[in-house]
């Protein structure tokens, strides 16, 4: 069997890493934000992986192991602070969350509008056909 | 007798523990009874000193004929204290003839003034704290005379300057209390650092703060008689403060805000007469430099006049003898000066019993006018008071230098040593002259204000000024008691000197070789001028303000400008508060605004730099999650191609 080499697993890993930094940076909608730094952990996850067996030895597997159960944890604690932070603004809009910098500086405003949402598509409606099944009158007793 | 040296430290001890005791004891438990540890400490500590003294001096206890013991000279307890490098301090107790004299007029005087104030500080609401300060004071004082070197001298010394302070403001809910101590401490400070830097000249030239090392290293060859003079001349300035001689006795005067007790003890028998004391020990330096001993004999002098000239008109019973005190500590300064040590020891003795007998009834006055102390409110207690008025007038007569009374014996051998100093071959003669012509006409000042301030407090008709009230009786017996002592002291001990040289005896080995002056035996000359000049101003002032009553306002109006000089004590305050407090006030402000718009300016400029940087970088912190996240970013690219530039040159 002709193994897969090394570089061909760390170039998928430094594609998941660079696409989850970018979406990081571009993108500013809260939960994307979070999507996009899994997807850089998990770039980095795939490289450990490939160089545990690059080696033959269990370590990189190990800490990969690590590595999910922190994310795990952190998506359920990042997860809790995003529904929290949309309850107060009513947005998921992350520059809306510029408290923590120096005193006396400026917040920075969007020099153009954000476009307005995209209008939601309604969902098809699909005409009623058929029966309303009858509600069931007798409960089984097991 | 010769163990006594292991039990020379309790002189000073035992007040002190007192002190504490009643310090921290006295205001919840003891309080009426907070006297009795102060009494007993000084009492215990005045037998002991009477046990140094008949160590020190040979003297048979108690009639052993003829036995003269030998005399120990001097007696030395030494406890090490500091041992740095090459310097090696003793906390040294040493007692000769000198400090053995002082220590038995500090305690002897003092346990009778202790004594006193169980009756004249009855019901004052400070009763403990009275008597913790006198304790403290009398632990110092003693400390200070049983010293064997300056450091430990001076630890004394400023200790009896923080009691003076204490005890001046006793009262010190009165205004003019706590101005007169912070005055007083002010004022003798300046004289302190004199002092302090004495001390620091001396040590670095002779690298030692013994006395006899000191005074060895000081009288060696090499010695420059230049940094002597200078020595002196500091030392001499401390005395000056302490001793409050001119241009330094300011102080004196409103010391007696406090207390009549504390006048009698701290500022007329003992604490001022440290300044003495330090001049006396430290003979064996200013013999080395005439030029300063007659700087010391010119303000001796000087004082004396200055201060019998202000007594002339005042009008405070209390403040006349003040100045009183400061014209006698300048007779004993001149007597110093002279070369005359013997005589001013003796004066300082004899000045302790009468000085300390006139304040102290003056109090017993004060006490029965209800606190009135003013000569013009009353006159003719001779009746209502008579032990008062007894024992007064046996001060006065001391005072005065009557014949035969304590005062005329001390007067007459520094008037006998400024002669005889003025005869010998020596430089400056005519000088010595001089201060023995003005020191005579000060005798008969002096007579005449103390008969002034007799004649106008108890002779005459009978007046007592309505604050007075119920008081207007004699003292109680624990108060009279001991003005009979002090009297009976006051006549008695002149006596001493005279007749059996006890004290030329004493202070032999302190001025071996040093001082041929001091006479030896009376010299009926002037004795008899010095009768005469007392005798003429006694009899001035009972011609003045007895037998022509009317005469001494007239006197007053018909010089009016010398009366107000005198009365205004010759301006002295005022001229302090022109020349010294009014510029120093003026460089206060001129370093507040210096401060204010200058340095502060500058600090502010140092402030402003860091901030000025923070600035720079200020706006990179903007809150913007992914500013920050872009910065990571860049910083991770450029550290990875720096590291791979390193690592593929």
């Amino acid at each position: 069997m002709n193994p897969i080499p090394l570089h061909h697993y760390l170039v998928v890993g430094a594609i998941l890493f660079a696409l989850g930094a970018i979406g990081f940076l571009a993108r500013r909608n809260l939960i994307v934000m979070f999507l996009s730094a899994e997807m850089m952990l998990q770039g980095v996850a795939v490289n450990l992986v490939a160089f545990a067996r690059y080696r033959g030895n269990l370590q990189g597997q190990a800490f990969t192991l690590f590595i999910l159960t922190v994310a795990a944890c952190e998506a359920a604690i990042a997860l809790a602070l995003i529904l929290m932070l949309f309850r107060r603004r009513g947005s998921l809009d992350v520059s809306l969350w510029q408290e923590l910098r120096e005193p006396g500086q400026e917040p920075t405003v969007d020099e153009e509008p954000l476009p307005p949402p995209p209008k939601e598509e309604p969902l098809p409606e699909l005409t009623p056909s058929g029966f309303e099944p009858p509600a069931r009158e007798e409960t089984s007793h097991v | 007798m010769s163990n006594v040296g292991s039990y020379l430290w309790l002189i000073p001890a035992l007040p002190l523990l007192a002190a504490a005791r009643i310090a921290f004891l006295g205001p919840r438990g003891l309080r009426p009874s907070s006297d009795w540890p102060c009494v007993a400490a000084i009492g215990v500590s005045c037998l002991l000193s009477f046990w140094v003294l008949f160590a020190v001096g040979g003297l048979p206890p108690m009639g052993e004929g003829d036995g003269h013991m030998k005399p120990e000279q001097e007696i030395v307890a030494a406890h090490p204290w500091v041992h740095v490098g090459n310097m090696d301090l003793g906390f040294t107790l040493r007692a000769d003839g000198l400090t053995a004299i002082m220590l038995v007029t500090v305690t002897f005087v003092g346990f009778f003034i202790a004594v006193y104030s169980i009756g004249y500080m009855r019901d004052d609401p400070g009763y403990p704290r009275f008597f913790a300060e006198v304790s403290l004071f009398i632990a110092a004082m003693t400390l200070l005379v049983l010293a064997d070197n300056f450091l430990v001298l001076y630890a004394g010394w400023e200790g009896v300057g923080l009691c003076s302070y204490l005890l001046i403001g006793f009262w010190f809910q009165k205004p003019s209390a706590a101005d007169a101590a912070r005055k007083a401490f002010l004022v003798t400070r300046l004289g302190d650092m004199g002092l302090l830097l004495g001390i620091i000249l001396l040590w670095v030239k002779s690298g030692s703060l013994d006395y006899d090392r000191v005074f060895e290293a000081m009288k060696a060859p090499g010695m420059d008689s230049y940094y002597v003079a200078a020595a002196c001349l500091l030392l001499l300035c401390g005395a000056v403060g302490k001793s409050a001689q001119f241009p330094l006795h300011v102080w004196l005067p409103d010391a007696m805000e406090g207390p009549s007790p504390v006048s009698a003890l701290i500022h007329a028998a003992t604490m001022v007469t440290a300044g003495v004391y330090l001049v006396a020990r430290c003979t064996p330096l200013f013999v080395l430099v005439p030029g300063v001993q007659l700087v010391v004999a010119l303000i001796g002098c000087f004082t004396a006049l200055l201060g019998a000239l202000i007594a002339l008109t005042q009008n405070d019973l209390k403040r006349v003898l003040a100045y009183s005190t400061i014209s006698q500590l300048g007779y004993m300064f001149l007597g110093l000066g002279s070369g005359a040590v013997v005589a001013g020891i003796f004066h300082l003795f004899t000045h302790a019993f009468f000085k300390a007998l006139l304040f102290l009834a003056a109090g017993s006055v004060m006490h029965a006018m209800g606190g009135v102390i003013d000569l013009r409110r009353f006159s003719g207690l001779r009746k209502l008071m008579p032990w008062t008025g007894a024992t007064f007038l046996m001060g006065a007569l001391a005072l005065s230098g009557f014949p035969g009374f304590s005062g005329f014996w001390s007067k007459d051998e520094i008037m006998a040593g400024t002669l005889e100093r003025s005869e010998a071959p020596g430089p400056y003669a005519a000088w010595y002259l001089l201060l023995f012509v003005v020191a005579l006409v000060t005798a008969g000042l002096t007579a005449f204000y103390t008969f002034r301030a007799y004649l106008l407090t108890f002779e005459g008709p009978e007046k007592v000024p309505e604050e007075a009230g119920h008081h207007a009786h004699e003292s109680p017996r624990v108060m009279t008691v001991p003005l009979v002592v002090l009297a009976a002291g006051a006549v008695l001990v002149g006596f001493m000197e005279p007749l059996t040289h006890v004290f030329s005896d004493l202070l032999r080995q302190h001025t071996a070789g040093i001082s041929e002056l001091s006479p030896q035996r009376p010299d009926y000359t002037v004795m008899a001028v010095t009768t005469l000049f007392a005798l003429a101003g006694i009899a001035g002032a009972v011609y003045v303000y007895r037998l022509r009553v009317g005469l001494a306002d007239r006197l007053a109006r018909a010089a009016p400008a010398l009366y107000q000089l005198s009365l205004n004590k010759f301006g002295f305050d005022e001229m302090y508060q022109t020349f010294v407090v009014k510029p120093l006030d003026g460089f206060a402000e001129f370093c507040r605004v210096f401060d204010l718009y200058v340095l502060d300016k500058i600090v502010d400029i140092v402030g402003m730099i860091p901030r000025l940087f923070g600035a720079l970088f200020r706006p990179v912190q903007n809150g913007l999650v992914q500013f920050y996240a872009l910065a990571m970013i860049l910083g991770l690219t450029v550290f990875l191609l720096a590291l791979v530039s390193k690592l593929n040159p």
